[in-house]
């Protein structure tokens, strides 16, 4: 199956743009990798078997790229992550401490604990976006757990 | 409140520009043009080609003809070499229309300085596989007198791999979908060892 790339566009520009911001940093770079991602699905023609397929295809592309993003020498001059998140509306001081905290976690976390928390996604879908063993993913979202609850303490429930 | 909704109301100010969609059709556009500049990069020589490119027409070059296989057709070609690397070829294809393009390229010594590429070096170069993008959303490999569709050998993430011969050689080509391709007599070459 295929769906139109409007009606993809605007179910999942935003969660795409905050997985590329998660990894990125930076909003111009997310806003490019969103781009980028939507570019793939509409020239590459491929079948996808259901929606949800679509969806973490898009996800893994868009991760990819941010991925790729970071490690390009031509990398743009970045805007300091503090000037962006001064536009930021924090509900509450948690969310913002809770935000501040994720973002400074190494990649390899951040991005694990975003699918789980964010994308709502369980561990074996995780492992498949990914390309990593259950397992893996187990490690992940465990030591990045822990490094939540050492900095944001009764902020962060245990929740393993 | 639960962690996960900790979590989502932490990050429910970030969000995407109001005008994102406009600018995908226009990115669309320009990532469409700039693939079909994308140049070949093979080992350290470089070859740039492409229809109607003109490519020092006219300096008194070696005139050749060649059977060369073009689109996976034994096509007799024209093609004149010039000195500094370049040629410029003419051919009839198989719907009767004189097609002419050129091209040119470099060899990078080991000292890093570059050398005109000689004559038998461009043609093993025209005889590469060729990856072509039909109308109709499907993809062929084009390698001498082979034709393989490769439309459904593309991975998720837009990565094919394909093993060719040609009876005397093989080789091993990876090709990212509308990214270009990179192959070897050896072994598959990374994806992320190219057009990055």
């Amino acid at each position: 199956m295929r769906q139109p790339v409007e009606i993809l566009i605007e179910t999942y520009k935003n969660n795409l743009y905050v997985i590329a911001f998660n990894i990125c940093k930076n909003i111009q770079d997310a806003e490019d990798v969103v781009q980028d991602t939507f570019i793939q699905y509409i020239t590459f023609k491929k079948e996808f078997e259901t929606e949800q397929h679509i969806r973490a295809w898009l996800i893994r592309v868009a991760i990819n790229k941010a991925k790729n993003k970071n490690l390009t020498f031509f990398r743009r001059k970045i805007e300091p992550l503090e000037n962006y998140m001064e536009t930021l509306t924090f509900e509450s001081s948690e969310s913002f401490e809770l935000f501040d905290t994720v973002i400074k976690l190494p990649e390899k976390y951040r991005v694990v604990i975003h699918l789980f928390y964010y994308e709502d996604y369980a561990i074996k879908d995780i492992a498949s976006i990914l390309k990593i063993s259950e397992s893996n993913v187990k490690v992940r979202l465990s030591r990045g757990r822990k490094l939540l609850k050492n900095t944001l303490k009764e902020v962060w429930e245990d929740d393993e | 409140m639960t962690n996960k909704e900790k979590y989502k109301q932490a990050f429910s100010g970030v969000h995407i520009s109001d005008d994102f969609s406009l600018e995908v059709k226009t990115m669309t556009n320009k990532k469409q043009r700039f693939n079909q500049m994308i140049a070949g990069i093979v080992a350290c020589i470089l070859l740039v080609g492409g229809s109607s490119v003109a490519y020092a027409t006219d300096l008194g070059g070696i005139q050749r003809t060649l059977q060369l296989w073009i689109d996976g057709d034994q096509t007799e070609v024209s093609i004149e070499f010039e000195a500094d690397g370049s040629y410029a070829m003419e051919y009839v294809d198989s719907e009767g229309k004189t097609i002419n393009q050129g091209g040119g390229g470099v060899a990078i010594n080991a000292d890093g300085s570059e050398r005109p590429l000689t004559q038998e070096e461009i043609i093993d170069h025209l005889n590469d596989p060729d990856v072509r993008y039909e109308e109709d959303g499907s993809v062929w490999i084009d390698y001498f007198d082979q034709k393989i569709d490769i439309t459904q050998k593309f991975d998720d993430d837009g990565i094919c791999y394909a093993k060719l011969s040609n009876g005397q050689e093989v080789l091993y080509v990876t090709i990212k979908y509308q990214e270009g391709m990179a192959y070897s007599p050896k072994k598959y070459l990374s994806p992320s060892s190219f057009n990055e």
